[in-house]
């Protein structure tokens, strides 16, 4: 019996020719190979979800939870402190702001040190090691939107109005997640040749979150210093998530210009270096 | 001592497996520079200095489909960087490596398993490691569990599994679909006697089917009973390559000297 399910083993699809000499250089040989991994992307992003609830008891209800907390935490320290600046409802104000930062800090640090394992896996099969960060950011994407339902909920308790402007934030969760995946790409090529990156990411990480007006309207900051938050990317990338939410109106046309031209380059930037370098750490002996 | 021939007069028009002139160049630093700091320190010093390290140097070598390859040698001598350079896994620095049509490489069976996603879960995450696409999973997904034998418990977490089950999970996933170019790092050894052997008849009737094997193996016997041809490696050049009998007695005497 086992020797007839033998026999029958079909082979699959036409034959492949792998020449060594014929492969495009690494910037394209990644993305094409991505595309043809795309089903262990989409399984990839999946496991991300589910193991991270797998062993607890509540499972995926932590996703609603957490920001839940965050929010309650923050608003009590926050609200008082920043009270002349008459933003109300503040916790609509501080979490729609404080879930793009949370995505993009989990995402980022995720892929970072993931990195050193992917490499791992990579070093002993053939696969293109961008799947794995993709699969992150598709994971943290998913519990960002989940996030939105105790958000919404929020709302609807704080009589904030649901604009129809919130149409545009797809697309501002997708220039950020764009932004983030460039990034990270760049960060964790470095980190995996240098172990010191990592801590000094995670330093850096608490420092601009302070530097983004995130947690405060960017109304506060001295006009003398205004110019340098607006060169934080993630500044803009707030913006075009947080108006829709807080203020109802679709961000202006030059901040989704800005935002879309820095997650381009951000993508361009981190897939080049990710891919140009790849092939150096392997031959470190 | 006499020349030893590297010359392999029956390649054929399209082997499965050539190499030409491959060489795999690694950059060791001399010192070990765990550090960014450390690592401007030294450039601004001395400057990083690195050794290069060819783990394989000009390697010729022709496979010829359908027959079984061995590669032999000493630990360090080439033969994993040699399997990961036709596994694609390395890029080779110098030379060429053309492999036609599908490689199953049964040298990591069961990576990217995850302890706390069931059975099926896993064959879903591993199949599309090895770079099927979920398709085809699914039109082997039965045939991959029942041979595994584990339809009573594909829906567990496999940190449930004995060794050998999830072993078995592994080798089940790798060998779904038959493949044109196998490679196999020792005879395996997966699960339990029963289990090895009927191991051993999917691999046969793979061969049987036209699939070349790639076999590396410190077993001369399992290399002389399996192989018709044998390559011998020695610090990453081909030391000789002809009919299995003939370079594993070469093999066999250079031993004896040392």
């Amino acid at each position: 019996m086992e020797n007839v399910s033998h026999s029958e083993q079909p082979t699959v699809g036409a034959q492949q020719v792998y020449d060594s000499s014929q492969r495009p250089p690494p910037f394209v040989d990644e993305w094409r190979e991505l595309y043809r991994y795309r089903d262990l992307v989409a399984h990839w992003s999946v496991r991300n979800v589910t193991i991270r609830y797998k062993r607890s008891i509540l499972g995926i209800l932590w996703t609603l939870i957490e920001p839940m907390v965050l929010m309650v935490v923050l608003t009590i320290v926050f609200s008082n402190l920043f009270k002349f600046a008459n933003i109300a409802p503040f916790p609509v104000f501080l979490l729609s702001g404080l879930l793009m930062w949370d995505f993009f800090a989990r995402a980022s640090l995720h892929i970072i040190e993931e990195n050193t394992v992917s490499q791992d896996l990579a070093q002993r099969i053939h696969v293109p090691r961008s799947a794995f960060a993709l699969a992150a950011i598709n994971a943290y994407l998913f519990n960002w939107a989940l996030a939105l339902i105790p958000l919404a909920i929020i709302m609807v308790i704080l009589r904030q109005p649901f604009s129809p402007a919130l149409v545009s934030l797809p697309f501002a969760m997708a220039l950020t997640a764009v932004f983030t995946l460039g990034l990270s790409l760049t960060v964790a090529t470095a980190a995996a040749f240098f172990s010191d990156i990592k801590l000094a990411y995670q330093a850096l990480l608490a420092a601009v979150l302070y530097s983004t007006p995130i947690i405060y309207p960017l109304d506060i900051v001295p006009e003398k210093y205004q110019p340098l938050i607006l060169l934080n990317p993630l500044t803009h990338l707030c913006r075009l998530v947080r108006d829709p939410i807080f203020y109802g109106t679709i961000a202006p046309s030059e901040t989704w210009l800005i935002g879309g031209a820095i997650s381009a380059a951000s993508l361009l930037v981190g897939w080049w270096v990710f891919t140009h370098w790849r092939d150096a750490f392997d031959y470190q002996g | 001592m006499p020349e030893l021939s590297v010359a392999q007069p029956w390649a054929g028009a399209n082997p499965s497996v050539q190499l030409e002139g491959v060489g795999v160049r690694f950059r060791v630093p001399e010192e070990k520079i765990p550090s960014l700091k450390e690592y401007l320190v030294h450039l601004l010093t001395r400057g990083v200095r690195y050794r290069h390290l060819w783990a394989l140097d000009q390697i010729d070598l022709v496979v010829r489909p359908g027959e079984t390859f061995g590669i032999v040698g000493r630990n360090g001598a080439g033969k994993s960087t040699l399997l990961k350079v036709i596994a694609r896994v390395l890029r080779p620095t110098t030379g060429r490596v053309v492999v036609r049509g599908r490689v199953a490489p049964l040298l990591e069976l069961g990576a990217g398993f995850h302890l706390d996603l069931t059975g099926e879960e896993n064959i879903y995450l591993n199949g599309t490691l090895l770079g099927y696409g979920s398709k085809e999973i699914d039109a082997r997904l039965s045939e991959v569990i029942e041979f595994a034998e584990l339809e009573d418990f594909v829906h567990l977490p496999i940190r449930k599994y004995s060794t050998g089950m999830v072993a078995r999970l592994g080798f089940s996933v790798a060998t779904m679909y038959r493949p044109d170019v196998l490679i196999l790092d020792e005879v395996l050894a997966v699960g339990d006697i029963r289990f090895q052997r009927k191991c051993l008849e999917r691999i046969d009737s793979f061969r049987a089917l036209g699939t070349t094997v790639l076999l590396v193996s410190h077993s001369l016997e399992t290399l002389e009973q399996h192989c018709e041809h044998v390559a011998w490696l020695d610090a990453g050049h081909v030391q000789a390559v002809g009919p299995a009998a003939e370079i594993v007695q070469q093999y066999k005497d250079r031993l004896d000297r040392d």
